[in-house]
């Protein structure tokens, strides 16, 4: 597919020559302010290009929107730290719970039964990991639709904040609250990192019988679980049950 | 999955060979955002992975004034640091890849 971009305009195909020979000449610059220079104005002209598309009318009356709220994660202090706890081990029975989802629902785990499902510990609504790793889940929610799995999410944020969080970020699986007593569904599950009162980024993918078929914490808190191995899981866990 | 990895530390890789070519970690949700994306759209990529190619972030530094994250994704002469799925869409788009 070597500059496979022969449907494109010319003038589209000499900006990418254009940026191939940029990017070939970075190492007959000696490290200097003035490499740092042209690096920069390169830097610059990429990002004007993209905020010239992305340029809107401002709202009227201004004030923050509804994206600049679900943006916020962007900026906000970041979430960092090894893991502090192991997960259970595969093969025996999930523990029980029920929890409220953000319409006052309870959700027990044996709801869940006849079908796979992946529990979805995350530290905390609104935080950065957490708002990519969700936003990645609805995206690929087919996925999980089509592998008829249960997906559900759960933090020790209140149904409140999950109600306005997966609205705001148009999230349509159930976020469970793990709010009171705090943290008691993680701890029982041995997610719950104590010292932050919140818990660990953790996946736990149950079959239909219940049973923890896999277990997965991310070694360290901003770290997302990989999409790909948890499908190739979620595709032996089918497996499995077909056999 | 149509992207070509480039994981293993043993292969060194350039700055670019194709058209698309998505820089990132494994671990990061906007990475495995625009990878799900390009892989359903049937556009062929690359995937180059930051921790076990450390020797292109001083190309990607070059092209984006030192600004690199997860991911810098190229698309036929744009370089797009952390990209929404909207912005890669006009960017393909543009650029006639799909």
């Amino acid at each position: 597919m070597e500059n496979d971009l022969s449907r494109s305009e010319p003038q589209l195909r000499r900006l990418h020559e254009m940026e191939q020979a940029f990017a070939a000449l970075a190492p007959d610059i000696k490290e200097s302010p003035e490499k740092r220079a042209i690096s920069l104005l390169h830097g610059m002209v990429q990002e004007l290009w993209r905020n010239l598309r992305q340029s809107q009318p401002p709202v009227p009356g201004g004030g923050p929107t509804l994206q600049d709220v679900a943006d916020l994660h962007q900026h906000a202090p970041k979430m960092e730290g090894p893991a502090l706890n192991a997960p259970l081990p595969v093969g025996v029975p999930a523990p029980d719970f029920a929890l409220p989802d953000a319409q006052g629902r309870i959700h027990r785990l044996s709801d869940f039964r006849g079908k796979p499902t992946v529990l979805a510990f995350y530290p905390l609504d609104w935080s950065p990991g957490c708002s990519r790793q969700l936003d990645l889940y609805q995206q690929e929610l087919d996925e999980f639709i089509r592998r008829g799995v249960n997906l559900v999410g759960i933090s020790a944020d209140s149904v409140y904040s999950h109600g306005a969080w997966a609205t705001v970020r148009g999230i349509t699986f159930p976020l469970l609250a793990d709010f009171h007593p705090k943290g008691e569904v993680a701890k029982r599950y041995r997610v719950w990192r104590e010292p932050d009162g919140f818990s660990e980024r953790a996946l736990y993918v149950l079959d239909g019988q219940g049973m923890i078929r896999h277990a997965h914490v991310s070694p360290q808190l901003h770290h997302v679980p990989d999409i790909y191995e948890l499908f190739a899981v979620l595709d032996d866990v089918a497996k499995q049950k077909a056999a | 999955m149509l992207g070509t990895i480039y994981g293993a530390p043993a292969r060194p890789v350039g700055l670019r060979t194709g058209p698309v070519v998505v820089y990132g970690n494994r671990w990061c949700g906007i990475t495995m955002m625009v990878r799900r994306y390009l892989d359903r759209a049937g556009v062929p990529y690359q995937f180059v992975d930051l921790e076990t190619h450390p020797e292109v972030r001083q190309q990607l530094e070059w092209v984006t004034g030192g600004y690199v994250a997860s991911p810098t994704v190229y698309v036929g002469g744009e370089v797009l640091v952390q990209p929404s799925i909207s912005e890669l869409e006009w960017a393909l788009s543009r650029s006639g890849v799909r």
